[in-house]
C-alpha cells in the first residue's frame, strides 16, 4: 500500500518541474537518481511481484499468525519442558519429565475414555439432528423466519451462561427438569443429573449437542440451498421415491457441507471447555473430565497444581486433535470429487 | 513457484524468530528483577479476591483514593472472583508480572519461592504486635511472618429454630450422638426436610472436614509437625460424615455438593435443619428475614470442648524493585482500625487484630465467634505442602462419602500425598 502510493507521488513529482516536487523527492531520498525509478515503473509487471513486495503485503497477516498462533505454540512447548513451582514460578528445565508424569497419571485412561465418548456422541448426535432440522428449515412454511431465528439463539449466547443455566435446569432440588418430570409422573424421585455418575456424561452431552446444533444446522441449510433444483426434478422424473432421492441425491451432494460440519465440530467439541467444566465443577476428582478440563485442573485445581504438566497435556491435546482430524479426512477421502 | 514459496517460508521464519527473540528477551529481563534506575515506583497494583459483589470493590476503590492522597502513589485495584484468583495469580507469576499486593488464601508457597517481603521489611511494628497470636502463628514461615491476615472467619453450627420446634428438639446438639438423633428427627418431618446440609464438594471440602475433625480431637498435623491426615480420629470423623449420608440425613450426594451454590441455598430456603455457617451466611439470612435461626457451638465427640475452625486470608507483599516503601505505606494504612475494621464489618467477617477484637466484642450477634477467636483452630497454612494437600483434599475427600466411598482409603491417599511433599 505504501509502496504504490510512493510510486504514484514520485511519478507526479517526476512529471513536473522540480519546483513542487522537491520536498517529496527530498523525503524519499533525493540522492537516488530518478531515471532508474521511472524505467522500472514502466516495465510491465504482470504476474509475480518480487518476494519482498509480497512479504510486505503479507506482513500484517504474518505478524498476526506469528503472534496469535506460532508464538503461543512456542511458549506452550517451552512451558511443557520447564519445571514450575506451585506458585507459577519457573524453577528450571524439566526435560521430558512433565510428559512422562502425564502419561503415568492414574486418571489418564478415564479422561481419554471420557474425551472419546464426549466427542463421538456430541458430534454424531449433532449431525443427525442438524440434518433433520436443516431439511425442515429448508422447506417453505408459515413462520419459517421466526423458526430460523430461534435456532440461532443458543449459538448467540455465551457458552458459560448457557452452561450455568443448565446447571439450574438440572438441579436436584430446584431444577425445572426434575420438577417437570416429577409432575408428569415420569419419575418417582428426582434424578441427580449432574451428581449421579450414571447421568453426568449424558447430561453434559445433551448440552453439548444443544449448543452445537445451530452452527451445524446452518451449514447444512446452506448446503441444501446450494443444490440445484433440477437434479431433484430429474430424480422425480426417473421415478425415485423420496427416501431414495434423499439417500442418493441429497446426501451425496451435501458431502462438502458434511465435511465442513464434521471437521469443525470435532475440533470445536474436543476443545469445548465451558460446558464440561461448568456442569462438572461440583464433582471431585477426574471422573467426568475430558482432556481439556483435565489440562486446566492439572494447572490450577488438582494437587499437582503444575503448569508444566498442564502444558505437556496441551501439547498432547494438539497432537491428538490433529491426528483425529487427519484420520477422519483420510477415512472420508476428502480430496475425491463429489461425483462418484 | 518454488522460489516464492521458499521466500514466504523464509519470511515466516524470520518473523517467528524475531518474535521469539522479543519474547525471550523481555522475559529474561524481568526475571532478573533488576531495575537499572532503582527509582521508587509511582504506582502499585493490588489484586484482591472478591468477598462480595456489593462491598469488596467499593472498599478497595475508596481505599485507593485515600492511599493516593496520603502517599501520592497510585493504587491500581483489580478485584477477581474466588473462582479465578488462583488461576490468575499463578499466570501472573508465570509471566513475571506479579501484582505488588495479592489478597488470596495462601502465602507459604510464595514465601518458599522467595517472592514475598516479610513483616520486618514492610509491616509496621505496631501492627505486628496488634495481630492475634493464632494468625501470627499461621502466617509464619521459616521463623518469619509472611502471611499478613486481612480478615478472618470462624464457623459455628447454624440451626433452623422453626424446624427444631416442629421436630420437638429443645436445644441444639452438643454431642455427635445428639446431633445424629436430631438430624433423624428433622429428616423425619418429611416434606423434603434435610437434617444436615453437608457440603463436601470441591469448593471448600477442607473446611467441612476440618471442623468435624477438630471436634473429634483430630487434626491435619500433630504438635510435632507430622502429618496425621489418616489418624484414627480423622478416619472416624469421615466415617461419621459418610454415615450421615448413608442414613439419608443429609442432602442428596453430599460429596458433590458445594457450599455456596448447594448447601447454603438449602438452609436459606428452610429445607435444611442444620448447617455449618459463618458471618456472611448470617448477613444473608438477616437480610432475607425468612428463616428463624440460631447459632451454637459445634457438637463434640473426642474433643473436650467445642472447637472452632477458623479461616484467614492474606495480603501477600511481592518483592519488586522500588516498591518497598509504597507497599509498607499500604499496610500502614490498611491496618488503621478505621480501614481494616470497616472492611471486615462490611464483608461480615471477623477481626484479625487485638484492637479489632475489642471493637467487635460490642456486637452481640458475633459473641459466639469472638469468644472462640483467640483459640481458633486453623489449617496448617504455614506449610507450603499444605497448598498442594489442600487441592488434593478438595478434589478427593468428597468421594469418601459416596455410596461406594472408603473413608480410610481416601485419607490414606491424602496422607501419602502430604508425606511426599504434595
Amino acid at each position: 500500500m505504501t509502496d504504490s502510493r510512493t510510486e504514484a507521488s514520485l511519478a507526479g513529482a517526476a512529471s513536473q518541474p522540480n519546483t513542487t516536487g522537491s520536498d517529496v523527492a527530498a523525503g524519499q531520498g533525493s540522492a537516488r537518481p530518478s531515471p532508474p525509478w521511472r524505467a522500472r515503473r514502466r516495465r510491465p509487471q504482470r504476474g509475480r511481484a518480487p518476494w519482498y513486495v509480497a512479504l510486505l503485503w503479507l506482513s500484517p497477516a504474518l505478524v498476526l499468525i506469528a503472534g496469535v498462533v506460532i508464538y503461543p505454540a512456542i511458549e506452550l512447548v517451552r512451558a511443557s519442558v520447564s519445571h514450575y513451582s506451585i506458585t507459577g514460578l519457573r524453577l528450571g528445565p524439566a526435560g521430558g519429565r512433565n510428559y512422562s508424569r502425564v502419561l503415568d497419571h492414574p486418571a489418564l485412561a478415564t479422561v481419554l475414555k471420557n474425551t472419546l465418548v464426549w466427542v463421538v456422541a456430541v458430534v454424531v448426535l449433532t449431525i443427525l439432528i442438524s440434518l433433520a432440522l436443516a431439511q425442515f428449515l429448508s422447506k417453505d412454511f408459515f413462520g419459517r423466519r421466526v423458526v430460523r431465528w430461534s435456532v440461532i439463539v443458543p449459538w448467540a449466547a455465551s457458552l458459560v451462561i448457557t452452561a450455568r443455566l443448565f446447571t439450574l435446569i438440572y438441579d436436584y432440588y430446584h431444577g425445572i427438569l426434575n420438577h417437570t418430570l416429577l409432575s408428569l409422573h415420569l419419575i418417582s424421585k428426582p434424578i441427580d443429573f449432574l451428581g449421579d455418575d450414571r447421568w453426568t456424561m449424558t447430561s453434559m452431552i445433551a448440552v453439548g449437542v444443544f449448543v452445537s446444533i445451530p452452527f451445524t444446522a446452518y451449514v447444512f441449510l446452506a448446503g441444501l440451498n446450494s443444490i440445484p433444483s433440477d437434479v431433484f426434478e430429474a430424480a422425480l422424473i426417473d421415478g425415485a421415491k423420496p427416501w431414495q432421492i434423499y439417500w442418493s441425491v441429497t446426501l451425496p451432494l451435501l458431502r462438502p457441507a458434511m465435511l465442513v460440519a464434521s471437521v469443525l465440530n470435532i475440533i470445536y467439541v474436543f476443545n469445548s471447555f465451558p460446558i464440561v467444566y461448568t456442569l462438572n465443577d461440583r464433582n471431585p476428582g477426574f471422573t467426568h473430565d475430558t482432556s481439556i478440563t483435565f489440562m486446566y485442573k492439572l494447572a490450577f485445581k488438582s494437587s499437582e497444581h503444575d503448569i508444566g504438566m498442564s502444558a505437556a497435556t496441551g501439547v498432547f491435546n494438539v497432537i491428538l486433535i490433529l491426528l483425529v482430524v487427519m484420520a477422519y479426512l483420510k477415512l472420508v477421502r476428502w480430496q475425491e470429487p463429489v461425483n462418484r | 513457484m518454488a522460489r516464492s514459496r521458499t521466500a514466504v517460508l523464509a519470511g515466516i521464519g524470520a518473523a517467528v524468530l524475531a518474535l521469539a527473540a522479543c519474547g525471550g528477551g523481555s522475559g529474561s529481563d524481568k526475571a532478573k528483577g533488576t531495575n537499572s534506575s532503582g527509582a521508587k515506583v509511582s504506582s502499585i497494583k493490588l489484586v484482591a479476591a472478591e468477598y462480595s459483589k456489593e462491598n469488596t470493590a467499593k472498599f478497595w476503590n475508596d481505599f485507593a483514593t485515600k492511599y493516593k492522597a496520603k502517599t501520592g502513589v497510585t493504587l491500581d485495584v483489580q478485584v477477581v472472583s474466588w473462582n479465578d484468583i488462583a488461576q490468575q495469580s499463578t499466570t501472573m507469576v508465570q509471566n513475571n508480572t506479579p501484582p505488588d499486593i495479592l489478597n488470596i488464601n495462601y502465602y507459604s508457597s510464595y514465601a518458599k519461592d522467595n517472592l514475598l517481603y516479610n513483616a520486618d521489611e514492610v509491616l509496621p511494628s505496631s501492627v505486628q504486635s496488634d495481630l492475634l497470636d493464632a494468625f501470627k502463628t499461621s502466617g509464619t514461615f521459616n521463623g518469619k511472618l509472611y502471611g499478613f491476615p486481612d480478615l478472618s472467619s470462624a464457623r459455628a453450627l447454624f440451626y433452623n429454630k422453626t424446624l427444631f420446634r416442629q421436630a420437638g428438639i429443645a436445644a441444639p446438639p452438643t454431642t455427635w450422638d445428639e446431633f445424629e438423633a436430631d438430624a433423624k428427627k428433622l429428616t423425619g418431618l418429611g416434606n423434603g426436610t434435610i437434617g444436615y446440609a453437608e457440603p463436601l464438594g470441591p469448593e471448600e471440602a477442607q473446611a467441612e472436614f476440618s471442623i468435624w475433625a477438630f471436634n473429634n480431637g483430630g487434626d491435619w498435623k500433630d504438635s510435632s509437625g507430622k502429618w496425621t491426615i489418616n489418624s484414627d480420629k480423622n478416619v472416624e470423623t469421615l466415617a461419621f460424615l459418610k454415615k450421615l449420608s448413608d442414613e439419608k440425613l443429609t442432602q442428596n450426594n453430599p460429596g458433590k455438593t458445594n457450599r455456596t451454590d448447594g448447601a447454603f441455598p438449602l438452609f436459606k430456603s428452610g429445607k435444611a435443619g442444620m448447617i455449618v455457617g459463618f458471618g456472611p451466611l448470617s448477613s444473608d439470612l438477616d437480610k432475607q428475614k425468612k428463616i428463624d435461626y440460631g447459632i451454637a457451638p459445634m457438637p463434640t465427640k473426642g474433643a473436650s470442648s467445642p472447637q472452632t475452625y477458623g479461616v484467614t486470608d492474606y495480603l501477600d507483599a511481592f518483592k519488586k524493585p522500588g516498591n518497598q516503601d509504597a507497599v509498607k505505606a499500604f499496610y500502614d494504612l490498611y491496618y488503621q482500625p478505621d480501614e481494616v475494621n470497616t472492611f471486615i464489618k462490611a464483608e461480615g467477617f471477623l477481626p484479625v487484630t487485638k484492637s479489632g477484637l475489642d471493637v467487635f466484642k460490642a456486637q452481640p450477634n458475633l459473641k459466639v465467634y469472638i469468644d472462640t477467636l483467640p483459640n481458633v483452630h486453623l489449617t496448617p497454612n504455614q506449610d507450603p505442602t499444605w497448598d498442594k494437600v489442600l487441592a488434593a483434599v478438595q478434589q478427593n475427600i468428597g468421594a469418601a462419602v459416596g455410596p461406594s466411598g472408603d473413608p480410610k482409603k481416601v485419607l490414606d491417599n491424602l496422607q501419602k500425598t502430604a508425606e511426599s511433599g504434595g
